[in-house]
């Protein structure tokens, strides 16, 4: 009952004084709106890194052989770095060496790849693009859909052809009003006839796919591979997730025993998953989360200082009226109550509207960068109670001081 | 000592009451021993020069504030030792004030402010709604409930602010000066609603230093250097037949 009462007081005081309530609220509206455009931003990233990318990049069920880590994920110290810089190249013999330690794999595809300054047809180009020389069954491995055209076959790759399948961006550049089949691109030297374009990937890191151009690994390796026989990664797809860890242990022990390790000495090669990737992207996500209260919190003392202000002005304005108030039998509790409801509802519209305005910032940025934007409840939710927690807390001084305040000398002052 | 005659209905009953101020080096003794006796349903006013006590005799009866010593009875309750928010419940029940400049919100109706004391009673809205728009019908206000304060003129505030002082059913109706912002006109108004009030039953208490307002009472309490100097001064005759009585 008195509750409400409280609120609808501090929101006619809040209305009445629109301007003033508005430069009071700055503080927290900054602070929230800060936290929700931000943290909305990057738990838009944390979905998409976890349900898109992390998944495209390395397929669901699948693991990879690699010379060395590719994706720093903060525990690879210096001594690590510097002992895995010794480690060997992969050759295409090494995967022979997986295909016979992993007989129940789904597939085992490898392939090898390097970045160009550029991609021609006739006039239009393409700057820093990768090309992939895949083994026929990468494609599969990586879950790579055609959008046009064909994809990469059998017969491409022990014929060596000359053919390519191309990124979404690529085709884009490309071949901005044309169809890109049967076209030839020239890259590196070298000219390739389109048979596909990849299904577009889009999205924040979405350049991988998109940037890149696909051949036959044995074409790569006759034309653009720098190293006879060199393979960057061996993919390795198996049935389902319990299958994971002993075919990964299986190759493991395969490679160790191929390469001669003893006991003693560490894996001259490492094996890479999908957990790397999400390991490293926690670690960035784990710093962005606790950098953010820091900020965040900076603007709320900032605004709960400028609200403990606002009140204990508004206490001395209304003197007479809490004098008035306690006379008519207001208790301490009622005129602190009273004084906290309002700093409290004055906090909360404030995180409201910092709300709105940060969900607005995300939505501009989701809409116009690539950054991907995903609201969520539970932050949403803290805001309020951040907001109302620095109303409770900037509330409580100017409150008490309220609730002490003499009937009689209150009602005497102008 | 205490088995000095006294009528059962006293609904406020003082007993060497003092007030003492410490101002520096020096005590002021606002109040020194009052003893005063007010009668259910009596209508009194109490006069005195300024510096005499009469606003600490009024802050006193109306439990805004503690006496350095002494008793005071309130309705049958001792309520000399009480603390704030014990005092805060007995003037919420017991005591309904009017103010000189009547210390109505100005934001809110006359309505929801003749609802305050209720909402301080733990009142629901419902009822308090009811009860509100009784007593300020009371006052000849039923028409005005809506309005707030800057769109009433200066006798109807003060019918609100009375409307306000009879919504929880005090025992006694405390107006510190209740026609002193007004007009002679405006106070012969109020003037008659305090004397419908007194002829419906209530108690009520004016304190004022104007005499023809005091007139309007049964008797006046003249307070001198913080004692009581006419004590119990009965003068029905003249609030029935004088404008002017000194």
């Amino acid at each position: 009952m008195r509750f409400w009462e409280g609120i609808r007081l501090a929101l006619q005081q809040i209305w009445a004084q629109k301007l003033k309530s508005f430069f009071s609220l700055v503080g927290v509206i900054i602070g929230i709106t800060f936290l929700i455009a931000v943290i909305t931003i990057v738990e838009g990233m944390n979905t998409y890194v976890r349900e898109d990318f992390a998944g495209s990049l390395f397929g669901v069920n699948t693991f990879s052989v690699v010379r060395r880590a590719q994706i720093n994920t903060g525990s690879i110290d210096q001594a690590e770095r510097r002992r895995t810089a010794r480690n060997p190249d992969l050759l295409l013999r090494d995967v022979a060496v997986v295909e016979e330690a992993a007989p129940t794999a789904k597939y085992v595809a490898y392939s090898a790849d390097r970045g160009f300054p550029e991609v021609r047809y006739g006039s239009n180009s393409r700057r820093n693009i990768r090309v992939i020389g895949g083994s026929e069954d990468y494609q599969a491995v990586q879950g790579w859909e055609v959008e046009e055209g064909r994809g990469l076959t059998a017969i491409d790759e022990q014929r060596a052809l000359k053919v390519a399948v191309i990124g979404a961006q690529i085709a884009e550049r490309l071949f901005p009003t044309n169809s890109p089949l049967e076209k030839r691109i020239r890259v590196g030297g070298q000219r390739f006839r389109v048979i596909g374009v990849l299904e577009r990937q889009g999205g924040f890191i979405g350049n991988v796919r998109d940037a890149s151009i696909l051949i036959p690994f044995s074409t790569f390796n006759a034309t653009l591979s720098r190293r006879r026989n060199g393979v960057d990664e061996i993919h390795v797809k198996v049935e389902t997730e319990s299958q994971m860890e002993p075919t990964m242990a299986s190759v493991e022990g395969a490679l160790r025993r191929d390469r001669g390790l003893r006991p003693t000495e560490e894996n001259d090669f490492h094996l890479q998953t999908s957990n790397d990737l999400l390991s490293a992207w926690n670690t960035i996500n784990a710093i962005l989360l606790a950098a953010i209260p820091g900020l965040v919190s900076v603007s709320l003392v900032v605004g709960g200082i400028v609200i403990m202000n606002i009140m204990l002005l508004s206490v001395s304005d209304r003197t007479r009226e809490i004098g008035l108030r306690k006379s008519l039998g207001a208790k301490r509790r009622d005129i602190l109550f009273q004084f906290l409801t309002e700093a409290s509802t004055l906090s909360i519209v404030g995180s409201v509207l910092g709300i709105g305005i940060g969900l607005g910032l995300a939505a501009l940025v989701d809409r116009f960068s690539p950054l991907p934007a995903t609201v969520s409840l539970p932050w949403l939710l803290l805001a309020i109670v951040l907001g109302m927690g620095v109303g409770v807390s900037s509330g409580i001084y100017p409150a008490y001081r309220a609730s002490k305040l003499d009937p009689i000398e209150a009602l005497r002052s102008e | 000592m205490t088995t000095q005659q006294q009528p059962d209905d006293a609904v406020i009953k003082t007993r060497d009451l003092h007030k003492h101020y410490v101002m520096g080096a020096e005590t002021v003794k606002a109040l020194n021993g009052v003893d005063v006796q007010i009668r259910r349903n009596e209508y009194v006013s109490i006069m005195g020069p300024s510096g005499s006590g009469k606003s600490t005799l009024m802050n006193l009866i109306g439990c805004l504030d503690s006496p350095t010593s002494g008793e005071y009875i309130l309705n049958g309750q001792p309520v000399q030792d009480l603390d704030d928010d014990e005092l805060a419940r007995i003037r919420n029940r017991e005591i309904g004030f009017v103010f000189q400049t009547f210390n109505l919100l100005p934001r809110a109706t006359a309505l929801h402010n003749v609802e305050l004391p209720l909402i301080y009673a733990g009142v629901g809205s419902k009822d308090r709604q009811r009860r509100a728009a009784l007593s300020l019908e009371r006052v000849g206000l039923g028409d005005r409930m809506d309005h707030r304060p800057n769109e009433l003129s200066g006798g109807q505030r003060q019918r609100v602010a009375i409307a306000r002082a009879l919504v929880n059913d005090p025992s006694i109706v405390l107006a510190d000066e209740p026609t002193g912002n007004l007009d002679s006109s405006t106070s012969d108004e109020i003037m008659q609603v305090f004397e419908s009030l007194h002829a419906a039953g209530q108690t009520i208490i004016m304190v004022t230093h104007e005499f023809d307002i005091a007139a309007h009472s049964q008797r006046v309490i003249t307070l001198v250097d913080g004692k009581i100097s006419s004590h119990d001064a009965e003068i029905p005759s003249f609030a029935a037949h004088t404008e002017r009585p000194f």
